[in-house]
């Protein structure tokens, strides 16, 4: 037993104590049984165990602060209506909106934030990380950490190009069918059907195979392979809006389709159609990361995060875990998008609970 | 009886239709590659004479139509041709591995659907707790991150830092069933992490769906038991969603396991798929991607059947 193992049993015991007493029954519960799996725990793994579960915890206490802060901050910047939503967002929300801002200040300035130049070789192969290089060098000698910054920038400017695509085609596609109706609406329907009965990743790789792997390939595939689902949420959504009385009033004033989509149904099917952009964008983001591991992304020598995993992939054999970091920067941002959507679709739907 | 056969002879004959649209898409793509295969094969120093030969070969100089339905006619009977890279038989190159990626699906699969639909029925009754904000969190994660990344940490944990599993899922002849299950552990395991956050997740929603409909608060409010609610009321008629969940799911595995099978070296069909596109191996390529995609709408297919023979409603459509 040493003064850490009493230590931190203390700790937790004192707390799910404080939490009972002033009748937090959620921080209780959590605390609590937080404290009888660190006995288990504790019991196979030894102190070393839970050395992990407290740095996870500070790591979790770290990332609370940090999104509530956020948040308070964002309400003081934001003007008297975003403010009164802002409030609602959960911590996790806030936390998403924290991480988002990051990569798009990343992405902007990453050639001012980036110590060394995305190509540019300047140790050896593999060179473990010092003051110069902040998570050491790439199979090739590049500094790590730059490239890493670097990609913030291809890969999700490739992904949100992809994405934009997909919801012009589908978005385009859906307020169109919502209005004209009649064969258009079929073809368009029948068309997304087959579409969306190719497994996606098995359609990329196809049409990657016949075209090569080139950014403007990479991106109109996306798109297209994206386009259907986002017709579907469009076509549903502007349907419900076509048959409302103010669009028939519209229609009996004369305005033509372009004005009935952009001035009355665009309007009034935004909510749902922004909450989709951040789930399209998050399997857009996934695809694209998966058709780099496969080295059928980006080319090198651009840096980007699913060909930096494969390309330094041996590195785990050795037990070191730089591969895995741009394999996190990817997973980070998709939750990141993934919380502010969760959110956002629970205010917009109110789903059931 | 009669008419549910009948529904599901008709989902039967539309789930054949579309998988005839995506075999012309899928031949008929290749078809709009600049030039034509036989200068893809080859490329840019090829002679005229080898063109020549290789399209005579590949029998290149017929119309397309024609040699569609010539591949269509094999690929009935699992004769995709030959491979050009190799000049095996396509079926040789794959026939086996995709015996190997069905092992490696299958394998998750009995381990995730019965994990997640107790986790998610669990997750839906325990709802807006802490314990289920907890859980919300962790299956989000978990869907987020892209498999090679779930994949890479089981490598560096389970068998660089602890040695208890192979990092490397080969496999050979005459291994014992054991053997072959502790190979394909990580892999295995890595496909469950992500399928079971999603069955969980959707488990979750039809529950809580089903939990809000107003025959659940009338059984509630006449005093029936909370278990009884569940297991007499909402059960039967949550079977319909479940099944589709875990038939969405299976087909989520059979294209999830691509990334696995690249991270682990595993021999299956996802690989070879991948291989045969970085070589630009055209008829294993369109091989592949047909029985992926045969495979996606036979589940699918499976879903909707599943749903219909499930919920009578689904049998009197309006």
């Amino acid at each position: 037993m040493t003064i850490f193992v009493i230590g931190y049993y203390a700790l937790l015991l004192a707390a799910s104590c404080a939490a009972a007493y002033f009748n937090k029954r959620a921080a209780f519960m959590l605390l609590f049984s937080l404290t009888l799996v660190s006995f288990v725990v504790g019991i196979i793994g030894g102190a070393g165990a839970l050395y992990a579960i407290a740095v996870a915890a500070g790591i979790l206490a770290m990332m609370a602060m940090v999104s509530y802060a956020f948040r308070e901050f964002l309400i003081l910047l934001a003007g008297k209506e975003t403010a009164k939503e802002l409030r609602t967002a959960p911590l996790t929300a806030a936390f998403g909106m924290f991480i988002i801002f990051t990569y798009v200040i990343a992405g902007i300035f990453a050639p001012w934030i980036a110590p060394h130049g995305e190509a540019e070789v300047i140790s050896s192969a593999f060179a473990p990380a010092d003051a110069n290089m902040l998570l050491g060098a790439d199979q090739l000698g590049r500094d790590m950490f730059s490239r890493l910054v670097y990609g913030t920038r291809n890969s999700v400017g490739l992904s949100l190009t992809a994405t934009i695509g997909a919801f012009v085609l589908g978005a385009g596609a859906g307020l169109l069918a919502a209005t004209k109706g009649g064969w258009f609406d079929q073809l368009m329907g029948r068309l997304a059907d087959v579409i969306m009965s190719i497994p996606s990743l098995i359609f990329a790789l196809l049409m990657l195979s016949i075209f090569g792997p080139s950014m403007p390939v990479i991106i109109v595939a996306v798109a297209i392979i994206y386009a259907p689902r986002v017709f579907r949420l469009t076509r549903a959504v502007a349907g419900n809006v076509v048959v409302m009385d103010y669009i028939e009033a519209a229609k009996l004033r004369g305005e033509g389709t372009g004005y009935l989509i952009r001035r009355e149904i665009l309007p009034n099917s935004t909510a749902p159609l922004i909450a989709e952009f951040g789930l399209e964008f998050c399997f857009v983001f996934l695809l694209v990361a998966g058709l780099s591991f496969l080295g059928l992304g980006i080319q090198p020598p651009t840096a980007d995060w699913g060909s930096m995993v494969r390309e330094n992939a041996t590195l785990i054999s050795f037990g070191e875990i730089t591969p895995l970091i741009p394999a996190a920067a990817i997973a980070l941002l998709t939750v990141a998008v993934n919380f502010v959507v969760d959110w956002m679709l629970h205010r917009s739907s109110g789903l059931k609970e | 009886m009669g008419d549910i056969l009948g529904l599901v002879a008709k989902r039967l004959g539309l789930g054949l239709v579309i998988l005839f649209i995506i075999s012309i898409i899928i031949f008929f793509m290749v078809e709009l590659l600049p030039g034509d295969i036989a200068e893809a094969v080859l490329g840019q120093g090829a002679t005229e004479e080898n063109l020549k030969a290789l399209r005579e070969q590949m029998g290149l100089n017929d119309p397309a139509i024609i040699r569609y339905l010539g591949w269509l006619k094999g690929a009935v009977v699992f004769d995709f041709g030959r491979s050009i890279v190799t000049q095996e038989p396509v079926i040789s190159v794959i026939g086996e591995r995709f015996v190997n990626t069905l092992f490696l699906a299958t394998y998750a699969a009995v381990i995730a659907v019965p994990i997640a639909i107790t986790l998610g029925v669990i997750v839906a009754l325990l709802r807006n707790t802490i314990f289920d904000r907890v859980v919300n969190v962790l299956t989000l994660t978990s869907i987020s991150s892209p498999e090679f990344f779930l994949g890479y940490i089981l490598i560096l944990y389970f068998s660089v830092k602890w040695s208890m599993f192979p990092a490397i899922a080969s496999l050979s002849d005459g291994m014992s069933f054991w053997e072959l299950l502790e190979r394909t552990f990580l892999p295995a395991l890595t496909l469950v992490l992500v399928v079971v956050a999603h069955m969980m997740r959707m488990t979750r929603a039809a529950i809580i769906n089903l939990l809000a409909s107003p025959y659940i608060e009338m059984a509630r409010l006449k005093g029936t038991p909370p278990w009884k609610v569940i297991v007499k009321h909402a059960l039967p008629n949550a079977w319909a969603p479940i099944i589709n969940v875990v038939a969405l799911n299976l087909a989520y595995l059979i294209t999830g396991v691509v990334l696995v099978e690249v991270v682990f070296v595993y021999p299956g069909i996802g690989q070879a798929l991948v291989d045969a596109v970085s070589k630009r191996d055209f008829p294993v390529v369109q091989a592949c991607c047909l029985i992926f995609a045969a495979t996606f709408i036979l589940l699918n297919l499976a879903a909707d059947v599943g749903a219909i023979l499930t919920n009578p409603r689904l049998r009197h459509p309006k």
